[in-house]
């Protein structure tokens, strides 16, 4: 089932600048679901969209079920704000308090998983601490906790792991895995293509206001499977019309057949021809990134 | 839910700022030094009984003195203590919660939450009001102590003073939010609120001046036109009687001057108008902060027929010494003409004082709001 299911999505600021052009997205169920793209693309447009932060000037399709702008399906949401400033005045659990207040989460309950996901995201001990206190990787460890405080059916992430040091990105990972075990779907806006691409199930790639590639890492970087056979010394004549692409010493053949790689291998070494390594490759998708913007850039490159 | 969560951390928001410590501070100051006030059978008694400043009107147990004491505190501390020192020290306190309420980082969270753009905006409006209305709070408890103490009367009217200066606060308060929601500027909220509350002011202050001069030029013409009538018509008799009597002339010259003087100030009146009327219409949609305030005052009023503000201008005297006097005389005209204008405020409703000014900051406020509706954050 899909927990967000929209479609052409439009935001124009004052009637000139156009931050969305009819973007469509589908999170399902019980997902990790990456958001990625440059800066100025339109990510956390579409994502304070979605959390009625911005109106749409056009938009269709549903968030839980409801239409996007219908406010008590935010019950069943928790959110982090990219650029997040809490009350300074407050403490740890003031914080997680105010906030579950206002998504109507009863008093009793609230206290109860406000000290549990403090403990879960490794705040305790700061419980009574005040925010204005914390380090940039603690505020955002508490906002992960805020936008849990609510046992949201679906977590939005704007920059979940921004500022937070290399161990702690591990935590917030493991953390996004578990919520994932629970069912809940998770919806991430980074720019770190790593993080992504080790934790999400989906990608969709944003440029300029645009949706330009939505799926799978598998889906997408499929056709970007190729076989890379470095040799010693000149390659042959042949080699030029046999291998899709020849860098000095080293061959490439795109797509899985290994089948017609091992025939190409075995007249390789019929010439003589030794064979220094053959490693399979796949593009990264920080690859496929790169070639997401520049095909927006340059239309009509190679997608 | 929801309401509580925004009141308890404006209490918080309010308590993590030193000058709401440093407004209570000198609120108690002034309390205590209220409270060293005192009366003996002797008068009264001041610095908590260094010093004493005998009198035979004011003393323990006398009317007057309830009446400088509640005047006191409704004509000084409310006017100037509450209606202007400690509203611009509580501006100054809440000009930035809505431009920080609005501020980028902090309102994604807060309009991601399952509760609907107006309702948050009025809920946080209200709660803003907490700064002022804890204050006037402790401020009549402590005034409330210190008459019960001191004259012996528990009068509960004092904390009338709690929702008159919060309403008072709020006509200004609307405008600082919609200043700030505009601008997103706490300094440009303060600054352009204090320009509106000069303006208003001055607008008051102008208004009262015309009505006072207006009233004065009215009271003139008819007492002059009643001492008139009669002397035309002791004149009448005083020709029927002696026709050449010598007082004749006289009188008939006074009464001329009379006409005169009454021609002069229908004249000054009617230029009066020209400038009291639009003035007066102007105001009607304004907030009534002076007269708001004054409520106050209409509602400790003393039986004792003391008078604070006479008694400051210099103008105690008795009934019998009033009455002496002829309604013609220049301050018997001044009596009259105070009279009137004290009775046009007093006989002006509940609804016109604050209803009005209620109205006013509802349009602000609902101008505020559609701001923060439409506003994409």
């Amino acid at each position: 089932m899909a927990v967000i299911d929209i479609h052409d999505v439009e935001k124009t600021y004052k009637g000139k600048i156009h931050a969305l052009r009819g973007v469509s997205l589908e999170v399902h169920d019980g997902e990790i679901f990456g958001l990625l793209g440059p800066n100025g693309a339109g990510k956390s447009t579409l994502v304070k969209i979605l959390m009625t932060v911005i109106h749409a000037s056009k938009a269709s399709g549903t968030f839980l079920g409801q239409p996007i702008g219908h406010r008590p399906t935010l019950r069943q949401v928790g959110y982090l704000p990219e650029h997040h400033r809490f009350p300074q005045y407050l403490t740890a659990i003031q914080v997680l308090q105010y906030y579950g207040a206002l998504s109507k989460v009863p008093k009793a309950i609230r206290t109860k998983r406000a000290y549990e996901l403090l403990e879960r995201l490794g705040l305790t001990g700061w419980e009574k601490k005040r925010v204005s206190t914390f380090s940039k990787g603690m505020l955002q460890r508490l906002g992960i906790a805020i936008a849990l405080i609510n046992d949201p059916t679906i977590v939005v992430l704007d920059e979940p792991t921004d500022g937070v040091d290399p161990v702690g990105r591990r935590e917030i990972r493991d953390l996004l895995a578990e919520l994932k075990s629970e069912g809940k779907a998770v919806f991430l806006n980074s720019h770190l293509l790593s993080e992504l691409e080790m934790v999400c199930d989906r990608v969709a790639i944003m440029v300029k206001g645009q949706m330009t590639m939505q799926g799978t890492i598998d889906e997408l970087t499929r056709d970007s499977t190729r076989f890379e056979v470095h040799i010693v010394g000149q390659p042959p004549e042949w080699a030029n019309e046999a291998f899709d692409d020849v860098r000095d010493s080293m061959l490439i053949k795109h797509g899985d057949n290994t089948e017609e790689l091992q025939s190409l291998i075995d007249k390789l070494r019929r010439d003589n021809i030794s064979i220094g390594a053959i490693e399979p490759k796949r593009e990264s998708l920080e690859d496929l990134f790169m070639r997401a913007v520049d095909h927006i850039d340059n239309p009509g490159s190679v997608r | 839910m929801t309401f509580k969560a925004l009141l308890i951390d404006a209490y918080r928001q309010l308590s993590a700022a030193k000058l709401f410590w440093l407004t209570l501070g000198l609120s108690i100051l002034v309390v205590v030094t209220f409270g060293s006030m005192s009366f003996n059978e002797e008068g009264m008694t001041i610095f908590y009984g260094l010093g004493t400043i005998e009198s035979d009107m004011i003393y323990e147990g006398s009317p007057w003195a309830r009446g400088l004491y509640i005047g006191i505190f409704s004509n000084f501390l409310v006017t100037i203590w509450l209606s202007w020192i400690a509203t611009v020290l509580a501006l100054i306190s809440t000009c930035t919660i809505f431009p920080e309420f609005v501020k980028s980082g902090a309102i994604e969270l807060t309009l991601s939450k399952p509760i609907s753009r107006v309702k948050l905006f009025l809920m946080k409006y209200a709660v803003s009001l907490l700064f002022v209305l804890l204050q006037v709070l402790v401020f009549c408890i402590g005034i409330f102590i210190c008459v019960g103490l001191r004259i012996g009367e528990w009068n509960w009217a004092i904390f009338g003073a709690v929702p008159v200066v919060t309403v008072f606060y709020s006509y200004l308060f609307a405008v600082c939010v919609l200043v700030g929601m505009i601008t997103r500027s706490g300094i440009a909220s303060l600054l352009i609120t204090g320009v509106f509350w000069m303006l208003l002011w001055t607008a008051q202050t102008a208004e009262l001046a015309l009505n006072r001069f207006s009233v004065d030029e009215r009271v003139t013409i008819e007492s002059f036109e009643t001492s008139v009538l009669e002397q035309e018509a002791e004149l009448e008799t005083l020709r029927a009687k002696s026709p050449d009597d010598f007082r004749i002339e006289k009188r008939q010259e006074r009464i001329d001057d009379m006409k005169e003087d009454i021609a002069s100030a229908k004249d000054t009146f009617d230029k009066l108008m020209v400038w009291h009327e639009p003035v007066q219409i102007a105001l009607i949609y304004l907030p009534k902060t002076g007269q708001t305030i004054g409520l106050l005052d209409r509602w400790l009023k003393d039986d004792s027929g003391f008078d604070i503000q006479a008694m400051m201008r210099g103008d105690m005297r008795s009934v019998e010494e009033l009455e002496e006097f002829d309604n013609t005389t220049r301050f018997a005209r001044e009596r009259e003409a105070s009279k009137r204008i004290h009775d046009d405020y007093s006989s002006r409703s509940l609804w016109y004082v604050v209803g009005t000014s209620l109205l006013f900051e509802g349009v602000i406020l609902g101008l505020g709001a559609w701001f923060f509706c439409r506003r994409d954050f």
